[in-house]
């Protein structure tokens, strides 16, 4: 088991109210193999410092969590595989 | 002639060895935009006056940030 933490950027023309069940979703697949989520931090709505995918806002969201490295793999496939996540971020902090 | 004594610049300390900081956050954009110009650039560790780990860590950070669009690559202000 490791900590990681996972930064999101979401699409801006979702529903801010609707970000947080949408990840909770997305972390089922943490809590399924026996992984924790430690805080769901959804920063809001947010300039971009440069495009990406023609838009110039996004939906921030910080994730703590702690999982097996491989689940941590399959949530961020997940991820990048849903049209409404712009980009995606995992890194471990006590690595530094 | 004698040529006027060098003047000797200030010693500056590294700010996160003289804080503690042990971890430079991406996250913390306000702290890390005084590490890069105003064309976005990263300062070099001779104007950060930041030790060889630190400038190391600032650069890292600056760079994940930047992935994020929390930092600009460039930024065209001038």
């Amino acid at each position: 088991m490791r900590r990681y933490e996972l930064m999101v950027i979401l699409d801006p023309s979702l529903d801010e109210r609707t970000v947080q069940p949408s990840l909770d979703q997305f972390l089922g697949v943490v809590r399924g193999d026996g992984g924790t989520v430690e805080k769901v931090d959804v920063w809001g709505r947010r300039r971009l410092s440069y495009d990406i995918a023609k838009k110039s806002e996004g939906i921030y969201a910080v994730v703590d969590l702690t999982a097996e490295p491989a689940t941590v793999k399959e949530l961020d496939r997940q991820l990048n595989l849903n049209e409404g996540i712009l980009r995606t971020k995992v890194i471990r902090p006590e690595l530094h | 002639m004698a040529k006027p004594a060098l003047r000797k610049p200030k010693k500056k300390v590294c700010l996160f060895c003289h804080d503690k900081i042990s971890y430079v956050d991406y996250k913390d954009t306000a702290l890390l935009r005084k590490f890069i110009s105003d064309r976005g650039k990263i300062r070099a560790r001779r104007v950060t006056g930041n030790c060889t780990q630190h400038q190391r860590d600032v650069a890292t950070a600056i760079k994940n940030a930047r992935e994020m669009a929390l930092l600009p690559y460039t930024s065209t202000a001038r």
